[in-house]
């Protein structure tokens, strides 16, 4: 399982600049894995260009073992006219479906199934979204700021248990918390604004697993490591 | 909402004849001109019964006009979003079309279909069609891309259900398009009435005005506004208590 991205030039319609040029990535297998960088420096862009919502003006992607991409952002809604189990079981895939009790616990949407998406927290709502992600078919699933408005504890959790919970799938999370993603992820691929070159540095995260304790001295190394590298 | 509506109209219709009886007044005009209040109450329980039959016989002309201009709009508005190119033609062709006074074809028909119920039908959706048809040209090709990403991403999305998360998400919008088309319908029944018909309440003023009796048009004009008032309002609930049955408990 492996995803490479060679040469990639992206610009705006009407925009001045590149966003990106000539830019490389490489992520290798299965795992929870992190695009990190400051605000408006291209994250959703490059995602949405992995997910094949935008075409890239030049280069490419290649995905081996990762043919179902899925691109999920913070802000989706789930349609208002039926309660979130009904939505929930409508859309979910076959594969998916038995999945689900399990996800209303990691989640804590068991209490709220019966509610209307309007109805919750923004918290709330960022859950219900990713869950009806993960009753998906996927090898991919890019994550920009799926977990925001999410209490820290609630996260990591959450993580936690969707690294035990699909240890075969590919996760693209998309965060500013520096902490969270040297803490958690795999490969930290820190996208920088140009005219820093290369565009992408990869780090390697504490890709803490449950159960496990994080090593202190290693998550200091890989901060400081994405910090320097932003 | 119904309180409010009358009243509001009520304030506006007794405003209007109070200024009629202040100009008689001021000018020393006649009964003949402007009846005096004594006159339009004698004229409203001669004629309010036949005046009101005859308002309902308008609003349900209107109320099928308007309601066959709703089902072509959609149609045509659901048929445009399928390509870009056919919803830009239909929006600017719609566009061209509103600006020019539907009305001024009216005697066409008149010519063509003669006087009755399929003219004044005509007419009345033809007043109300373009309004609507734009409105639902912008709702049904506006996409909600919060709602709809993930059924595209999943490759769940069909027409129908673009149509019902657009429809859903815009039904206030919807509903307010609704409610203001629906006094176009009642206004271009009432004028396809004085040109075409033997029925309605439009044909009632005609007739009014050929004798020069005001009073009878000013109890026309009352139960016009109170007819027009229960509709709106009758629409306006109805948008209501969907978007509560959406929303839930």
């Amino acid at each position: 399982m492996e995803l490479v991205g060679n040469d990639i030039a992206y610009r705006y319609p009407h925009a001045a600049a590149d966003l990106f040029a000539g830019l490389d990535f490489r992520i290798r297998g299965p795992g929870f894995h992190a695009l990190f960088g400051p605000s408006g420096v291209g994250k959703s862009t490059l995602a949405r260009l992995i997910s094949g919502m935008l075409p890239a003006h030049r280069g490419s992607i290649a995905a081996q073992g990762m043919q179902r991409v899925l691109y999920t952002y913070n802000l989706e809604r789930l349609p208002g006219w039926v309660t979130l189990r009904r939505h929930f079981e409508e859309t979910a895939s076959a594969a998916g479906k038995p999945r689900l009790e399990t996800l209303l616990d990691i989640f804590d949407i068991r209490p709220l199934v019966e509610a209307r998406f309007p109805r919750l927290s923004l918290g709330q709502q960022n859950r219900a979204n990713l869950v009806r992600y993960l009753l998906q078919e996927f090898d991919l699933l890019i994550m920009d700021e799926s977990l925001a408005n999410v209490d820290e504890a609630t996260r990591q959790r959450i993580i936690l248990q969707m690294k035990a919970l699909f240890p075969e799938r590919c996760f693209l999370y998309i965060s500013h918390n520096v902490a969270e993603v040297a803490r958690f992820c795999g490969e930290v691929l820190v996208l920088r604004g140009r005219p820093k070159q290369p565009q992408i540095v990869s780090v390697s995260g504490g890709d803490q697993r449950e159960g496990a304790e994080p090593d202190p001295a290693r998550l200091e190394r890989a901060m400081l490591a994405i910090l320097h590298a932003a | 909402m119904l309180h409010r509506r009358l009243t509001q109209f009520f304030i506006l219709y007794l405003a209007g004849v109070g200024v009629l009886l202040l100009f008689k007044l001021a000018l020393g005009l006649s009964d003949y001109v402007i009846p005096g209040p004594a006159e339009i109450l004698r004229t409203a329980h001669a004629y309010g019964t036949a005046y009101a039959a005859a308002v309902l016989n308008t609003l349900g002309v209107a109320v099928l006009g308007h309601g066959l201009s709703i089902l072509l709009a959609a149609a045509v508005a659901v048929l445009a979003r399928l390509k870009a190119w056919v919803g830009g033609f239909i929006r600017t062709a719609a566009f061209n079309i509103q600006s020019y006074p539907i009305v001024a074809v009216a005697p066409i028909l008149f010519i063509l279909l003669g006087d009755g119920l399929v003219t004044r039908l005509l007419i009345a959706s033809l007043i109300c069609y373009f309004p609507l048809l734009l409105s639902f040209l912008g709702i049904f090709s506006e996409p909600v891309r919060e709602i709809e990403h993930f059924y595209e991403a999943t490759g769940r999305m069909t027409w129908r259900l673009q149509i019902k998360i657009r429809a859903l998400e815009n039904l206030q919008k919807l509903t307010t398009v609704l409610v203001g088309s629906a006094t176009l319908a009642m206004v271009g029944t009432i004028v396809a009435e004085f040109i075409a018909a033997t029925a309605g309440i439009g044909y009632s003023i005609r007739i009014a005005l050929y004798q020069s009796d005001l009073a009878k048009i000013l109890v026309a004009l009352l139960l016009i506004g109170i007819g027009t008032s229960l509709w709106l309002v009758l629409l306006e609930r109805l948008g209501a208590a969907l978007q509560r049955k959406l929303e839930g408990p």
